[in-house]
């Protein structure tokens, strides 16, 4: 542990920091713009517990992918994370992650993690983590605060589930917050400000889990989608959880900006998976044209 | 709690009974705010599970929701600082129907508290409504009316609460159904609920405007398309 409150940098084309004046376990910062017809890392920064991996292009279009790398291994009690993403005008970044994040026992404390996204005129950000594995004793929060144009995309998903013990039972987390707050050309549009509270039981969580033990959460703002839009993926979605055998308790509403917004409940990673990944593929076919996503992840 | 004092709080009373009372014209009778999707499911089907939802409908969400709004909004400086709040606590509800429901519920309460108590801040709110500033929640023209009659914050938040308990318990009373008597064994039995939800309340901040829980979230969007509904949300 560093004594030392040495201010982040003021990075030019970045400009100062979001997190100046926080002591951040990892530190991320990336700027993504056109560059030969093709989108690019054109400024990044990163310390401590987070890296990123080398560009991938996944499918024909000037899309870029970055993965987002935790070496730490894990958040604990106390650590703050803080992530910047800018993306510029008419550039396409894909954000995923090599691994799940996993928050552990947090004892008397919280595990924090803040993100700030600024998207140009025409950008498009697609995020796409790995699931969030929060373990007994855990608690986390997450911040997200996005700023967008008009003509920009968002997609942002999240899947929250419960840690396994070695012998395979499942652990409660004692409390998960996954905040994030959009806003269009500076008035705020969606607060998606999803709070799950495991409790002792399936009583104390009539209103969170109910008999469930996952979460899945989806928000998409942009201004091509409709209400007509909004019937055709919840019938999509309907279908695809349908098709699961397993149970997936889901709702799907229209949001301001506009936009849509996905909760899912299931007792599954893949089964919630399966179902948000359809509705992105929905999604990059009917606003952009683009082909299924295709992680590659091995 | 504040204590009750003797005449001079008579004025808040009465304001607070009035704006409290079910029957004023805000049309939360037509509101379920998710209810309807566990009758539907019959996971509150009679009074011991009602009793229990509406317990955890007012600890688990109301609380963030428009119960922190009021709070909020009674404790607010000026236009900007509740133009925030208006802001947040609207986008907060996520599902359509709920968004509709506190735009509907607040322009009928705004109208209300504007013509029968009206104050500065008040009608500086509904021409920051007028104008498209703020969209109008009934949480925030419920706690200026009530500021303007003199009620105290922790008073103006139970008393928010308290009417909302009341609209939902009047609603089940007819989608469930269950006896009128019933009604009055839930609502007796929310007093303390309120009040621990009020204390609650005042340790919460702005970042906890609007948290939801997911599995109440899913009822709400889910009502969209619940066949013969008898409530709007």
């Amino acid at each position: 542990m560093k004594t030392t409150t040495s201010e982040p940098p003021a990075i030019r084309e970045l400009g100062p920091s979001p997190f100046a004046g926080t002591k951040l376990v990892g530190e991320l910062r990336l700027r993504v713009g056109n560059r030969a017809g093709k989108a690019i890392a054109t400024r990044q920064y990163h310390q401590g517990a987070l890296r990123i991996l080398r560009p991938h292009y996944l499918d024909d279009t000037a899309q870029v992918c970055y993965t987002i790398v935790n070496p730490g291994g894990g958040y604990l009690g106390g650590d703050n994370y803080g992530i910047e993403v800018a993306v510029d005008e008419d550039a396409s970044l894909l954000l995923t992650t090599q691994s799940a994040t996993k928050v552990y026992k947090t004892p008397g404390s919280i595990a924090r993690q803040d993100m700030v996204v600024r998207l140009g005129p025409g950008a498009v950000l697609e995020y796409v983590p790995d699931q969030l594995i929060a373990y007994r004793g855990a608690s986390y929060r997450q911040f997200t605060r996005v700023d967008m144009h008009q003509d920009s995309s968002l997609l942002f998903c999240e899947v929250l589930t419960p840690g396994w013990s070695p012998d395979g039972k499942l652990f409660r987390y004692d409390e998960v917050r996954l905040r994030t707050e959009v806003s269009l050309d500076g008035r705020i549009v969606v607060l998606d400000n999803l709070l799950v509270r495991p409790g002792a039981d399936s009583l104390d969580s009539l209103l969170f889990l109910q008999d469930y033990t996952h979460v899945g959460m989806l928000l998409a703002v942009d201004a091509n989608i409709g209400p007509g839009d909004v019937e055709r993926i919840r019938d999509l979605a309907y279908a695809i959880g349908a098709a699961q055998g397993i149970d997936v308790h889901l709702g799907i509403s229209q949001v301001s900006g506009p936009g849509v917004a996905v909760r899912a409940l299931s007792n599954s990673t893949e089964a919630i998976n399966a179902v948000l990944m359809g509705v992105i593929n929905d999604l990059r076919h009917h606003l952009r044209g683009q082909k299924p996503l295709n992680l590659r992840k091995y | 709690m504040p204590n009750t004092p003797t005449s001079p709080t008579a004025g808040h009373l009465l304001t607070l009974l009035q704006l409290s009372d079910s029957a004023l014209p805000t049309g939360a009778f037509s509101h379920s705010l998710g209810l309807e999707s566990y009758l539907d499911t019959r996971a509150v089907h009679d009074e011991a599970s009602f009793t229990l939802w509406l317990e955890r409908f007012l600890t688990q969400s109301l609380a963030y929701t428009d119960g922190l709004a009021v709070r909020l909004a009674h404790e607010a400086a000026g236009g900007a600082e509740l133009a925030r709040i208006d802001a947040l606590v609207t986008a907060a509800a996520v599902p359509r129907q709920i968004r509709e429901a506190g735009v509907k519920m607040g322009a009928r309460m705004l109208h209300v508290a504007t013509s029968v108590f009206p104050t500065p801040e008040l009608e500086a709110y509904r021409l920051q409504v007028q104008s498209g500033a703020c969209s109008g929640h009934p949480g925030i023209a419920f706690a200026l009316g009530a500021r303007g009659a003199g009620a105290p914050c922790a008073d103006t938040v139970a008393a928010y609460l308290f009417s909302t308990v009341t609209s939902l318990t009047q609603n089940a009373i007819r989608g469930i159904p269950i006896g009128q008597n019933a009604g009055q064994r839930v609502l007796r039995a929310m007093h303390a609920q309120v009040l621990q939800t009020v204390e609650m309340i005042f340790g919460l901040d702005l970042d906890d405007l609007g948290a939801a829980a997911p599995g109440l979230e899913i009822a709400q969007m889910r009502h969209e398309h619940l066949r013969a509904r008898m409530f709007m949300s």
